[in-house]
């Protein structure tokens, strides 16, 4: 690949991945206001909160950690997209794999942690443990069910297991060869998403948004910003994984929709767990389901 | 500072031609995405789920709850404040990142309400900070509060809602009308005249006789201690 053609690539993948996750921050609230019967948000209403949001006069900033947490969350997505293949590019995913990914998708998190450490606000620090204990959580099952899905393709590489599944057609699916692990890492990804009943550090009743809780003007931007690359980034590990990927756009966008408002549609329907609780059933049900999964890959 | 209109405004110089498509925007998205923090002190604030829930239904103006003041854009006071509120309100609106914007709600925080003949209530909120937008009434309904917001939301299209400005360029006005609830010695942990010295907002009367009082005593910040449980010191001593 020409080195050209290549830093295009890197350049748009992040870029695509924001929009398209703007689009999903807009679904997820219209999601959200259709169940609660409202009208919702108009149709920019994540992009006028990011301009809002970076155009404050004031920004309050705690210390050079603080302003580091941020980037660091912001560019561990932006990182991840650069390997995740979406249609007719690939960027560098063929050379980094999934298990590349998955430590990138890490590092927001930790990012948080440095950012809110320094914030020194009792109710971020109490969030940013339970985002660490949830992360613990929802990993070993995502670990497994990635586990299982590399073995049974006989590569890391998502390149191949996205190549794969479209020569073998629908059958080929991951979702219809290993359901089990389908239904496991459909656990495991709305738990990643924070969202309810999963909800335990953003709590905005209990903690006040947790590692939110001091954050700004940019600062709140950037973590906007982080949302949705979240979305963006875990619907299309989950498309990539068990739906065949992408030919088309829209096949592509449609998929990742589709799979994004399964979590989000249960989510405004319940309330949300304590940790331990979290902790129990992110052990209990999707480990066991996707540990029989791989029993039946192996 | 009996009206908004006597604020004196002062334009900034920007060489870029480009630039006031840009301020048009920002203030276009200011206007569309505005986080409210409720500081719910009296009956107003059973107004206010209604106005955010199906019935009225604010997000679709781009309205939504946030919980920390850092957060957010609007400080809702919903009802009257007693002195001790006052102090947490005043905490809790130099805490938040301009421009911010301050609406009473409900005739108590116009000039006391029913608690006007009260010794332990602050009549007039706008002594104490800039208001941006009084919604009158007894209490109002949701509609009210609803058009209320739609009013500051042309209001910062339009670029009229400066009135944060003012607690930086009068600051002086503020603090001598909080010294005389709170004593000689109150003190914020949120230090306005070196923000208003960072951020260029100095005006004629960002000093005075009571910001040389404030001068005299002013502890200078520290970090708050870590310890769950620990009896936090009260930023007013």
């Amino acid at each position: 690949m020409a080195p050209m053609e290549l830093i295009l690539e890197l350049t748009l993948m992040p870029l695509i991945a924001f929009l398209v996750g703007m689009m999903m921050v807009l679904m997820m609230r219209r999601i959200a206001a259709k169940i609660q019967r409202r009208v919702g948000p108009p149709l920019l209403q994540p992009l006028y909160d990011i301009v809002k949001l970076h155009s404050k006069r004031t920004q309050i900033s705690h210390g050079l950690i603080h302003d580091i947490g941020i980037i660091m969350a912001m560019g561990g997505y932006i990182a991840a997209e650069t390997l995740l293949p979406v249609p007719g590019m690939n960027g560098i995913a063929e050379k980094g794999g999934i298990i590349t990914l998955l430590y990138l998708m890490m590092i927001p998190s930790l990012g948080l942690a440095l950012g809110v450490g320094q914030c020194a606000n009792p109710n971020g620090s109490i969030g940013i443990a339970r985002a660490l204990t949830a992360m613990l959580a929802y990993d070993i099952p995502l670990v497994i069910v990635i586990f299982g899905v590399a073995y049974a393709a006989g590569t890391t590489n998502l390149v191949d297991i996205i190549a794969q599944q479209q020569a073998g057609g629908f059958a080929a699916w991951g979702a219809v060869e290993m359901p089990l692990l389908a239904i496991a890492g459909l656990i495991a990804m709305h738990a990643s998403l924070g969202k309810q009943p999963f909800e335990i550090y953003i709590a905005p009743a209990e903690i006040a948004t947790g590692p939110m809780v001091e954050m700004s003007g940019k600062y709140l931007g950037g973590l906007f910003v982080m949302q949705c690359f979240q979305l963006y980034t875990t619907s299309v590990l989950y498309v990539s994984l068990f739906l065949g990927g992408g030919t088309t756009w829209f096949d592509f966008l449609l998929k990742s929709f589709l799979v994004l408002a399964i979590p989000v549609s249960i989510a405004y329907l319940f309330p949300r767990y304590r940790t331990e609780d979290l902790l129990r059933l992110m052990w209990k049900w999707p480990v066991m389901l996707g540990l029989i999964g791989v029993a039946f890959v192996l | 500072m009996s009206s908004i209109n006597q604020i004196p405004v002062i334009e900034a110089k920007r060489g870029n031609p480009l630039s006031k498509v840009f301020d048009e925007l920002v203030r276009f998205c200011r206007s569309r995405s505005l986080f409210i923090l409720h500081y719910c002190t009296g009956c107003g604030a059973i107004e206010l789920p209604p106005a955010m829930t199906s019935r009225f239904d604010m997000e679709r103006l781009g309205i939504q709850p946030m919980v920390s003041p850092r957060q957010a854009d609007i400080l809702l006071i919903t009802g009257y404040v007693s002195i001790k509120t006052l102090k947490r309100v005043i905490l809790t609106y130099e805490q938040m990142g301009s421009p911010k914007y301050v609406i009473g709600i409900c005739s108590c925080t116009v000039n006391g309400g029913m608690y006007w003949q009260s010794y332990a209530t602050a009549k007039k909120l706008d002594e104490y900070m800039p208001v941006d937008l009084y919604i009158a009434g007894c209490m109002p309904r949701p509609e009210a509060v609803i058009a209320g917001l739609q009013q500051l939301m042309n209001r910062i299209q339009s670029g009229e809602a400066n009135s944060w400005e003012d607690y930086f360029r009068n600051y002086d006005y503020y603090l001598g009308n909080q010294q005389k609830l709170f004593g000689d010695n109150w003190q914020t942990p949120t230090d306005i005249i070196t923000e208003a010295k960072h951020y260029n907002l100095m005006g004629e009367g960002t000093f005075g006789e009571h910001t040389r009082l404030l001068e005299q005593h002013q502890k200078p910040l520290e970090a708050l201690d870590m310890r769950l449980g620990h009896n936090l010191k009260e930023p007013t001593e």
